[in-house]
């Protein structure tokens, strides 16, 4: 329905649907590609499986560096250069670091690192364009690309503007500011397109501000909704989970990582980040609604239509930003439209997506340590002895959580949940004494981990069916599965490994110059399978040898 | 995000003046502007907006005003405290210039304390009981298998803050991740069993599942390639013993050791 009115929209020339070569039929939005990847997921579900068959287990031993892209986040020639800063100066004294997954489209990908995006030949690594954008400030820690519409590009600031670029030149159409950086926002989310709505959400808890999702229209890039992540006054729904409005202005709920997207349901799911003061919940008594959520919103009004809380009244800073997967599948005997999330709390759940029925909550740690159990809703029951105190606590998992937001995958074939996890402790220490304490309020000191797992874990139970424990720990890294039997993870030792996703051997596997630092990709580019993946500041092509 | 590498992100956007946040843009100079804006805010101030600025009877929290996050030296504050807010019941305060640049500069400094969590400040962490702690030490904890308080632990109380300490306690190799220290004493150990039965042992350089490095003890550096089981592979840590006990103990049983340890001077 929403393509048909955007195709008469498109006819009565509302919307200047561009007519290049590089042009995204908008319809390729909703169902899953194989000749592109047009979303930062790859298609809405967030299950990141892939049909293509090509690079399967009979081959993959065959697989070969097609090139390989290094990417410098300083302006040249040929840079277009926006923003709002002085002069455009080099961000980093450290090489930028890809985190988005690019989209691929008609043979041209397109990603982006902090006030930086570029187009590259998928075919040969040959750069097209670089755009750079002059911040006026925000934390630059990461993005996770952009989003496309037609011929249309969008992607976020860390000072917080929505940028528009045309795909086929990387010049800027527009840019509009979503958040103020003074206040400690920064941004660092990929947009998503559904139907007519741009979504974005924003990130930044050192000044304990709330957090909103908003949807702007891709044309204009007018703002069409806001949901806060908070209720905004007494009396408002979620009110109730919050002493007073002080407490709820504090807010946090950080829309940092995309959501994913259920055209039958109409309904866009979304993990909210953790509540303000982070460490601290003295000045929030209550479970601090719709902080550390998986919500399911209207896409088209913003509005809330369910909510599962998987941290209540958190105070670990364990976002529950974690990319929430959606497939179908039998459960109890019966089919369901289920969501998945491998939570940074520790704890993994699954959800009837049509209206937040808890359907499973299992550990994914065997050191998880600071809940006291699993209530009737499915919810963690924290332990309030595990909340930061003067003298110390220790705590499992660290403030970095079980994993992180990597992208997990879900195999449909084999009906299992593919996430990395890792067992971290740390101490956590109360600093601010205050009854209304500030930005952290508490310190962490990190103590050691008992290690990293890729765990294969059966949705039915929440149990791993097979882990693989990697000799060295490392930060939790993204995964793809496809139907050619591989999963494509990476190790805390630079190297991009394929799996068997039945049982978990190794079948494959290449060095790289550095840990892999996104979410592995594949698509099909003139009848051949590449595989896409991002290392530092470097991009890999693999194809399998002709 | 809040994940495990911010801190260093945002010790980086330090590093880096283009990234700078602007609330870093009047950093902590000197002092002294910072406590006489403390002492004017707190008698002129604090009874509405609290002793801290985080707001109080009626004012709001100014660590979190977008007008005082704009304000350069008391530009915008100034006449805000001159004029007051009548609408808002905020009266107006006759102020010298020189004190409203010293309250801007006290409430900027607020900010930057608040935002700027790696300056957080860890407080008096030594609550525990050190006669519990000494028992644990010598009984339950099973301490004294391998440690003596006139032995290696002589002195240590006097060698470490008590935050340091504690930590030490709990891994005193420092985090896992890296493996940071390949010498030493508490340094990760690798036996690898070649298919002819022929052994090599050492520090462990490096792991992954398909190499495997060590340095034996004539410092010499040997690397093999794993095939899966092949070669055999067999690392030992000898602070396993601590990492078991990150499962086992109680809070209390750290803070007692801590306490314990701290009167080792």
């Amino acid at each position: 329905m929403k393509m048909n009115r955007l195709l008469i929209a498109a006819c009565l020339g509302l919307l200047p649907l561009a007519l290049d070569a590089q042009m995204l039929d908008p319809a390729l939005l909703t169902r899953p590609a194989t000749d592109a990847w047009p979303t930062y997921n790859g298609d809405y579900s967030g299950r990141r499986f892939s049909t293509l068959t090509q690079i399967n287990q009979s081959n993959v031993k065959g697989l070969t560096l097609e090139w390989e892209h290094r990417v410098t986040d300083v302006p040249g020639d040929g840079t277009i250069v926006g923003g709002k800063g002085s002069d455009p100066a080099p961000n980093s004294s450290t090489p930028p670091e890809i985190k988005a997954t690019p989209l691929m489209v008609k043979g041209i990908l397109y990603f982006s690192t902090p006030d930086n995006a570029w187009a590259v030949d998928a075919r040969s690594g040959h750069q097209l364009w670089h755009y750079f954008w002059k911040t006026t400030g925000g934390i630059h820690i990461g993005n996770r690309g952009m989003g496309i519409y037609g011929n249309w590009l969008f992607f976020e600031t860390p000072d917080n503007y929505l940028v528009s670029l045309e795909a086929s030149t990387g010049k800027e159409r527009w840019h509009v500011q979503i958040a103020d950086v003074k206040q400690e926002y920064f941004s660092t989310p990929a947009p998503i397109v559904v139907g007519g709505h741009v979504i974005v959400g924003t990130g930044g808890d050192s000044l304990d501000v709330p957090g909103f999702l908003e949807a702007h229209d891709p044309e204009t890039g007018a703002l069409q909704w806001k949901w806060w992540s908070e209720p905004l006054k007494k009396g408002d729904a979620g009110s109730e989970t919050w002493p007073d409005e002080y407490s709820m202005r504090h807010g946090g709920g950080m829309t940092w990582i995309p959501g994913t997207y259920d055209p039958e349901l109409h309904l866009y799911y979304i993990g909210t980040g953790n509540p303000n003061p982070v460490e601290s919940g003295r000045s929030r008594e209550g479970a601090n609604l719709y902080t550390c959520s998986i919500v399911a919103l209207n896409v088209d009004t913003g509005k809330l239509v369910w909510y599962f809380q998987g941290s209540p009244h958190d105070t670990h800073d364990w976002d529950a930003a974690e990319t929430p997967v959606l497939f179908d599948g039998a459960f109890e005997g019966k089919p369901r439209k289920m969501l998945a999330q491998a939570e940074r709390n520790g704890y993994f759940f699954v959800l009837d997506r049509t209206n937040g029925e808890n359907l499973v909550t299992a550990p994914l740690l065997k050191t998880l340590n600071w809940s006291k159990g699993v209530n009737s809703q499915g919810q963690p029951i924290g332990n309030s002895e595990k909340e930061a105190t003067i003298s110390g606590v220790l705590v499992s998992p660290a403030s970095g959580g079980a994993t992180n937001w990597p992208p997990p995958s879900f195999d449909p074939e084999t009906n299992l949940f593919y996430v990395n996890t890792e067992a971290s402790f740390s101490v956590f220490y109360l600093t601010d004494t205050d009854p209304h304490p500030e930005g952290y309020a508490g310190a962490e000191r990190e103590i050691g981990s008992y290690g990293t797992e890729l765990q294969a874990i059966d949705y039915k139970t929440g149990k791993a069916v097979w882990s693989h424990r990697f000799p060295s720990s490392g930060f939790p890294k993204g995964i793809l599965t496809t139907a050619g039997h591989l999963l494509f993870t990476g190790d805390g030792s630079g190297h991009l490994i394929a799996f068997d996703p039945a049982n978990g051997k190794i079948l494959w596997h290449a060095g790289l110059a550095a840990e892999i630092s996104n979410g592995p990709e594949t698509f099909l580019l003139d009848g051949r399978q590449y595989l896409v993946v991002a290392a530092g500041d470097s991009l890999y092509a693999f194809t399998i040898s002709q | 995000m809040s994940h495990r590498r911010r801190t260093i992100g945002v010790a980086m956007a330090l590093l880096a003046g283009a990234t700078l946040p602007l609330i870093a843009q009047t950093p902590p100079g000197d002092p002294r502007p910072i406590e006489r804006g403390q002492k004017t805010f707190v008698t002129t101030c604090s009874f509405c907006h609290g002793t801290r600025a985080n707001g109080g009877q009626g004012g709001p929290d100014l660590l979190r005003s977008v007008l005082v996050l704009d304000d350069n030296h008391g530009d915008k504050i100034g006449p805000v405290i001159l004029n007051g807010r009548p609408g808002a019941g905020m009266p107006k305060f006759s102020l010298a210039p020189s004190q409203i640049s010293d309250i801007a500069d006290f409430l900027h400094n607020s900010i930057h304390a608040a935002a700027e969590r790696g300056g957080y400040q860890i407080l008096n962490i030594v609550t525990g009981n050190a006669k519990a702690g000494q028992a644990y030490f010598d009984g339950a904890g099973k301490c004294a298998t391998c440690h003596s308080v006139a032995g290696d632990l002589k002195g240590i109380g006097s060698k470490h803050d008590p935050a340091a300490l504690q930590g030490m306690i709990l891994m005193p190799r420092g985090d896992h991740r890296g493996q940071s220290a390949r010498t030493g004493s508490t340094a990760l150990t690798v036996t690898v069993t070649l298919a002819s039965g022929r052994t090599f042992s050492g520090a462990l350089e490096a792991i992954d599942d398909f190499s495997v490095a060590l340095r034996d003890s004539k410092g010499e550096y040997h690397s093999f390639t794993r095939n899966g089981d092949v070669p055999a592979v067999e690392v030992n840590d000898p602070l396993k013993v601590h990492s078991d006990m990150l499962t086992r103990y109680t809070d209390a049983d750290i803070h007692n050791l801590l306490a314990y340890l701290v009167t080792l001077k």
